[in-house]
């Protein structure tokens, strides 16, 4: 439980975070919240010869809005999401898959850039950013690039973000009307993480049908995914129990389930079901439509 | 007995602002000059020869003062006298992932670390046994080459004449019942700090329940006498059972001191403290019943295995406690029982909090709600109908004093709303109820001997301050203030007046230490004896002086009356004045022993199950599943415990509740789960605790059944309500949703699992 030795770095700036990963680069972790990176330190699994402390970065904290999308700095923490007005009233899809995470201590430390970053199968964030087509900001020292939620989730554990990059902020789409979101989440009992986590997203349009959404799923596969099937078999039609049913029982299909001591791959394709139809009900339910 | 002042009343713990308040020190605290860290090298195999250890490399690092290996301390022990299979460093195999193979002390816990990387070990890995069916049936490659087919201990108890009573039963049901393995999960890891002092003493700090067997395993294995050892325990942030036999650290620190002549603390990683281990065995249950039309139950027949693992640990004591407390709760005629302890290459279990019963009790009382439903009987009506008589002394020997079975149950039924209840709480919402019973310590010592059990002394000086010594070891379950209550309550004094100094084996007299129960039991009577004693030294001259006799005086309120309220007052300042005349300071002993008639049969394995007297409980729960993910929510819990009584309240209620906590832990979500001898989840990230989020009501009643042979009625509070909480969980399950599982824990997944096969024999059923 004693980490290997490391040179501590802690940049006042992001110019000077940026130099040091530029410079350290491969050999680098950058240190956030602490809570994905420290454990491994400690079990040795990550031996890093240089840590590089963003923490003190004040420009990378906070929400704002922007041109009809929320700005998410990379050090908010999960806290400071859950209990934004601005986040309640404009995503709360994200409020609630913030205060869903672990517990209050890892809430009051992790960050968003952190989660998204490690990239954990069975982490909240990932979910929620798929199913709202957020757009993810990584700067180098020779400039920005907005990653599409969509294309940056690689695998286990890995990311698009090139070791030269921090991850710096999220652009999330601020929906428009008659839309809805949710959050609905089976908690590992342990650790607090998702055995299934499902964020659904709607948009209702003309007689009352589905105009659009997207439903992002975690803790099933290696990395997170949007469950395209599931959401090509409600595109365009109205809401009905049946529907959702027979929508939220295709979430799982194509994909490689993963199973470990806290459920097997057939529980969780059996619990991605119930949870992507109850994630789609309240989805459905806060746009204005009917279900019943 | 009169009117009680301190007795009976909610006192809040002697220990507990200093732990509130973080300035309680517990064994990793301390430190002293020039102490020294401690690292433990462990083995990678399952099995394995060790050809060789080389710690030539680790010893040239600087800042490493010592290195040991086993032949640095060979000679074996282990807390059984028949099971000094273990050694602090393995000497010639390695038996678990996780066993002990060197041990370094260093200046820093980083070199420590760097250090054990520097050891080279040459393993041969050997075949290894992980399943306890398979391992019983080794013709070969046994894991300890004395112990044939790797059963360590296997015993077969026949009382009455089953097939007799099987005959006589109309309804007969057999199932099997699984127990995973569950582990203490005390917040406290292990630490303990070993000081070689000036003058060739060894003084050792440790997170420790029993001092004494410490005491007398360092002896051995140091190769030092007793006389120059001293064992100190301080705070000890729960126990559980896990800190009941001498822990590798222990010696190992210890060893470590001897060596480099410097102070070395260990603490273990959290890590380290799963795989040190010593909890409850997977158990596998093979039970079959019998009940007459009216209820009556005719025969019980049990076959028990439990998965041991790697050494001897408590493990014939674990499998004789599920097969001598079959008996003793219900009147039950004709009893058989087969145990067999299976070593496996795992890291070895023990005593865990119902020590032995506990996977038993789950078994037994789901059963009885199954065969109730074949009977058409209520479950609790069942219950009702095969009390005990008591007292009385059961089939195999235990002598039942006091039995508040009985009230438990009405009680519970009443609370919780049994008969409106059952079957009609709705859709996935159900109720179910169970009892246990335990023990309130061994009557017969683990090293047999005609000694007390326990000693405690009083001393009083000149500052009238009340000084009590115990062995006795507080772990949180409040022996302490045990203590000062009764020393307070006999001598008429303020609880602050007394003050206890506890677990040191140079001030202390012995006591056998914190297991079983038997401490409120034990060392409480001691104390109450003690305290007798102490009062008579002061009454006498006080008597005499008022010339009347000390049956007429009573001590209350810090003075010395009459009891007729005439005459006689004096301070207790001025009566112990008085008594120190030509005297000096009063010392007092008490001492306890348990009676002959306790101490149960004479048959093999009659030594483990007698008590001085059993603490009995009953419980209701009520639960919600979700019938779509198999999800169980426990959602309130009425229990009862008759612990005879209540010397505070305040304590037996937390005892109640945290025994609940636990049984629910194992109930629907904990289990260590292995994959060829490697556990899948040693960390709190994995291994699924229940948190305050997951804990629901636990409404708690305290029975007083005033037991005759224990302290001011007393007897267990700590243990006796775990057992109860699983079943009661698996019969609510069933109420709800009408699928039996007989699996624990009880995990979504198997709830989904049986709910599925359910439908699909509905469905099969319908065609
Ligand atoms: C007990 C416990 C329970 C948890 N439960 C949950 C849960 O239920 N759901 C959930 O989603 N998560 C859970 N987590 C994980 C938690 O949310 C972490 O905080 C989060 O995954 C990582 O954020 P962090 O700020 O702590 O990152 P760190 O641990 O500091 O870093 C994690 C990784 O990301 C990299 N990194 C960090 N910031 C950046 C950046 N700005 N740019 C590029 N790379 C960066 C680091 O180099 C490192 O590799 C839990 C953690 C614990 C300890």
């Amino acid at each position: 439980m004693i980490p290997a030795a490391f040179e501590y770095f802690a940049p006042k700036n992001l110019d000077e975070a940026l130099r040091l990963v530029e410079r350290h680069g491969d050999e680098a972790k950058l240190l956030a919240g602490g809570h994905s990176l420290l454990p491994l330190m400690k079990l040795r699994l990550s031996a890093p010869r240089y840590v590089i402390d963003i923490g003190r970065i004040r420009a990378l904290h906070g929400v704002r809005e922007e041109d009809g999308r929320l700005v998410i700095g990379a050090l908010t923490t999960h806290h400071d999401v859950e209990s934004s007005e601005l986040v309640r009233q404009r995503c709360l899809l994200l409020a609630e898959a913030a205060a869903e995470i672990g517990d209050v201590q890892v809430r009051n430390r992790g960050t968003v850039g952190g989660s998204l970053a490690h990239a954990d199968p069975a982490a909240d964030y990932p979910a929620a950013m798929l199913a709202l087509e957020a757009e993810i900001v990584a700067t180098s020292s020779g400039g920005s690039r907005a990653i599409p939620a969509g294309e940056f989730f690689v695998d286990l554990l890995t990311t698009q973000l090139r070791p030269d990059e921090i991850l710096t902020e999220v652009r999330v789409p601020v929906a428009g009307r008659r839309s809805g979101g949710a959050y609905r989440k089976l908690h590992q009992p342990a650790s607090g993480f998702a055995l299934v986590g499902v964020a659904a997203r709607v948009r209702l349009g003309e007689g009352e049908k589905i105009e659009s959404v997207a439903i992002g799923m975690t803790g099933v596969a290696a990395h997170a995914y949007r469950a395209a099937t599931a959401e090509q078999a409600l595109a365009g039609k109205k809401p009905g129990a049946k529907l959702l049913g027979e929508a939220a029982g295709r979430v799982t299909e194509g994909v490689d389930t993963l199973g470990d001591m806290h459920g097997s791959a057939g529980y969780r394709r059996a619990v991605a079901t119930v949870y992507a139809r109850r994630a789609l009900e309240a989805a459905i339910a806060r746009a204005g439509g009917k279900t019943a | 007995m009169g009117e009680m002042n301190v007795i009976g009343k909610r006192m809040a713990m002697t220990d507990a602002r200093a732990k509130v308040t973080g300035l309680g020190r517990y064994a990793d605290d301390l430190s002293v000059p020039g102490m020294l860290y401690g690292r433990i090298l462990h083995s990678p195999h399952p099995h394995a020869r060790i050809r060789s250890v080389d710690t030539l490399a680790a010893e040239a690092l600087e800042g490493v003062k010592a290195v040991a290996t086993g032949r640095d301390a060979p000679t074996p022990y282990g807390i059984l006298p028949i099971g000094h299979d273990e050694r602090v460093l393995a000497l010639d195999k390695a038996r678990y992932i996780g066993d002990n193979v060197a041990a370094v002390a260093a200046t820093s816990p980083e070199i420590a670390e760097e250090a054990l990387r520097l050891i080279r070990v040459d393993y041969e890995p050997l075949p290894a046994w992980f399943d306890p069916l398979e391992s019983m049936k080794a013709e070969e490659n046994w894991i300890h080459e004395k112990r044939a087919h790797n059963i360590e201990k296997e015993y077969h108890h026949h009382f009455g004449n089953v097939d007799e009573g099987f005959a006589q039963a109309d309804f007969v049901l057999e199932d099997r019942y699984y127990c995973g393995e569950v582990t203490h999960a005390a917040m406290e890891p292990h630490s303990t700090l070993a000081v070689w002092e000036p003058n060739e003493r060894l003084t050792v700090y440790s997170s420790t329940q029993v001092p004494f067997y410490l005491h007398r395993t360092l002896s051995a294995v140091c190769e030092m006498p007793m006389s120059r050892i001293r064992v100190v325990k301080p705070l000890v942030g729960g126990g559980f059972g896990g800190k009941s036999e001498i822990i590798p650290l222990e010696v190992a620190a210890s060893v470590l001191a001897k060596k480099a002549r410097r102070p070395v603390k260990i603490t273990y990683t959290r890590e380290e403290v799963f795989y040190a281990h010593r909890g409850r065995p997977i158990t596998i249950v093979d039970l079959k019943l019998g009940i007459t039309k009216e209820g009556r139950i005719t025969a019980a027949q049990a076959r028990i295995v439990q998965d041991g693992g790697a050494y001897c640990g408590y493990g014939p004591v674990t499998v004789l406690y599920s097969g001598a407390l079959l008996n003793a709760l219900y009147d039950i005629p004709n009893v058989k029982f087969d145990g067999f302890r299976v070593l496996t290459n795992k890291p070895a279990c023990g005593a865990m909090r119902g020590h032995g019963t506990v996977n038993a009790r789950f078994a037994f009382e789901s059963m009885l709600d199954q065969i109730a439903a074949r009977a058409g009987l209520d479950p609790v009506e069942l219950r009702r109908r095969n009390l005990l008589k008591a007292p009385c002394t059961t089939p195999n020997g235990l002598r039942v004093t006091s039995y508040g079975l009985p009230e438990c149950i009405e009680r519970v039924a009443e609370r919780s709303g049994w008969a409106e209840k059952r079957g009609k709480l709705g859709k996935g919402r159900g109720i179910g109820f169970a009892c246990s019973h335990y023990v309130s310590g061994a009557a017969n010592p683990i090293i047999r001997s005609n000694m007390p059990h326990t000693t405690v002394n009083i001393k009083i000086d000149r500052d009238a301050g009340i000084t009590v010594y115990s062995g006795a070891s507080e772990i949180g379950q409040g022996s302490d203030t045990m203590h000062v209550q009764i020393v307070a309550e006999v001598l008429g004094v303020r609880p602050e007046r007394v003050n206890l100094v506890a677990a040191d084996t140079e001030l202390t007299p012995v006591d056998l230490g914190s297991y079983s129960s038997r401490v409120t039991f034990m060392a409480g009577n001691a104390c109450l004896n003690a305290a007798r004693n102490m009062r008579a030294q002061i009454l006498g001259p006080v008597a005499r002086q008022f010339d009347c006799e000390t049956d007429d005086l009573e001590m209350r309120d810090e003075t010395i009356v009459s009891k007729n309220g005439a005459g006689v007052s004096m301070s207790f300042d001025d009566a112990v004045a008085l008594a120190m005349v030509g005297e000096g300071a009063l010392v007092a002993k008490g001492t306890y022993a348990p009676p002959e008639q306790a101490r149960g049969g004479k048959f093999k394995g009659a030594g483990v199950g007698p008590s001085p007297s059993y603490s009995y409980s009953a419980q209701a729960v009520e639960v919600k599943v979700d019938r779509e993910t198999g999800q169980v929510k426990v959602e309130r819990v009425v229990a009862a415990h008759d612990c005879g009584r209540a010397l505070n309240p305040l304590t037996v209620d937390g005892q109640v509740q945290g025994s609940v906590y636990m049984g629910m832990g194992q109930a629907v979500q904990e289990e260590m789960v292995w994959r060829e001898g490697r556990l899948m989840n040693p960390s709190f990230l994995e291994y699924r605790l229940p948190t305050t989020l997951e804990t629901p009501q636990i409404e708690s009643i305290i029975v007083e059944s005033i037991d005759p042979e224990g302290p001011f009625g007393a007897k267990e509070a700590g243990e006796g309500s775990l057992a109860a909480a699983i079943p009661a969980i698996a019969n609510a399950i069933y109420d709800a949703v009408g699928v039996r599982i007989t699996d624990v824990p009880i995990t979504p997944e198997r709830v989904l699992a049986a709910l599925r096969a359910k439908e699909e024999a509905e469905k099969g059923g319908a065609r």
